[in-house]
């Protein structure tokens, strides 16, 4: 039905900004998983975006200008940053190793980081950790998540060096920022609304005055 | 499975309600869209929805609202409250509802919905014909009257839950809206504003 994995993201517009993730896997098919992403597991987590998480070849399929919104997996998978709490790891070698070839893309909705207590503003998109930075993730952030977890990041990635294999290739528009130095941001802007024929503009009501 | 057993999954556990409503693309409101929300509460004033296409069991997520209380809305800034919408006319209109819950239930907890602001994006246009989510998160709208859900999507979905807006709306007369009635700030659409996302590329910091 669904599992449960715990990682990073990193925010693309200031990718100093990174944060523990709790996904909800969904896996629709073989090539496609819808992720509802949580910032802890405790029951009062706050909802804070959803991740799409798609093959090798769905990923080619898309256009050129999509696949920059786009991130692979595979460094935080065989980091072992990316694990399934409570789970052994050879019940989720089948898995990791298809997941390790996947790309995703990851709009986060709540800021809290920054200290939102609402969430605010327009969703902003969301990169995956690498190896090189600003793509890393701190030490003492790992070490925090083993703490709570009792488990051994680096251990995990020792296993998961002879066991998990990448993708043939990177394609150079995921993860664009490797190449541009460049992050995305989404910002909303006002436009004339494209109303429905039964609702020209003249006949709108204001809204109630506000006392 | 094993793994199933295991894994600690509390948030997802604590979806508590299915309501099912329609949303519309806030630059675009020939775009409507039906929409099954997904909820928990995150504390007494504030809910937060994942949004499927359907109620089945290969549903595609399609997007996220949060659902305030008039005091948490109140208390936001002003150019944050025009990226919401009220929901006191989809309840009392009878166009929001719970699939499969009695109506005195159902109610109960659409009377505490009707004075609520929400903020929804969708991330999946497939009524555009996307078989992937592609392009930029969307901010939706909601129905403020009758006459502006597009009747043939209306007549779909009553069709297929057994429902009927009208009889929904008839028993739902007793329901009121936001105490301190619809903050102007909110259903920008309403004066013919619409909210469209573009894509900004921004240059990353040297140093960390």
């Amino acid at each position: 039905m669904g599992q449960h994995v715990c990682t990073w993201a990193i925010f693309s517009h200031d990718m100093s900004r990174k944060i523990e993730t709790h996904h909800h896997v969904a896996r629709l098919n073989e090539d496609f998983c819808q992720c509802a992403v949580y910032d802890s597991d405790e029951s009062n987590a706050r909802l804070i975006g959803v991740e799409y998480v798609i093959s090798e070849k769905l990923f080619e399929s898309l256009p050129d200008e999509e696949k920059q919104l786009w991130h692979s997996h595979f460094y935080e998978i065989k980091e072992g940053l990316w694990f399934n709490p409570g789970v052994p790891e050879l019940v989720q070698q089948q898995e990791l190793k298809s997941l390790a070839k996947t790309y995703g893309k990851f709009w986060c909705t709540w800021q809290f980081d920054r200290g939102d207590r609402l969430p605010l503003g327009p969703p902003a998109l969301m990169m995956s950790p690498q190896q090189v930075e600003p793509g890393r993730i701190p030490d003492e952030m790992v070490k925090t998540r083993d703490a709570k977890y009792d488990i051994s990041t680096s251990n995990r990635a020792v296993k998961r060096e002879t066991s998990i294999e990448g993708p043939a290739s990177f394609h150079p528009l995921s993860d664009r920022w490797m190449t541009t130095g460049k992050g995305w941001a989404v910002d909303l802007k006002e436009v004339p609304i494209a109303l429905g024929g039964s609702t020209p503009l003249a006949t709108l009501d204001a809204a109630q005055p506000h006392p | 499975m094993g793994a199933k057993a295991i894994q600690s999954l509390k948030p997802i556990k604590r979806i508590h309600a299915h309501l099912c409503a329609f949303h519309f693309y806030a630059h675009d409101m020939n775009r409507q869209v039906e929409a099954h929300h997904y909820c928990t509460h995150y504390n007494q004033d504030m809910r937060q929805c994942l949004i499927y296409d359907s109620p089945e069991k290969n549903a595609r997520l399609i997007g996220v609202e949060y659902i305030v209380s008039e005091k948490l809305f109140q208390g936001l800034p002003d150019e944050e409250k025009k990226l919401w919408h009220t929901h006191e006319y989809e309840v009392k209109g009878g166009i929001l509802f719970m699939p499969g819950v009695p109506k005195v239930a159902e109610n109960k907890e659409l009377d505490e919905v009707a004075k609520t602001y929400g903020k929804v994006f969708h991330f999946w246009q497939y009524d555009r014909g996307d078989a992937l989510p592609l392009g930029l998160p969307q901010l939706m709208m909601s129905f403020t009257e009758d006459g502006q859900l597009n009747p043939n999507l209306a007549s779909s979905v009553e069709k297929r839950f057994g429902v009927s807006f009208k009889e929904n709306a008839e028993g739902r007369k007793h329901i009121t809206g936001p105490s301190m009635g619809i903050h102007p700030s909110s259903n920008p659409w309403l004066k013919g504003i619409g909210l469209k996302p573009e894509l900004r590329e921004v240059d990353l910091k040297e140093k960390l």
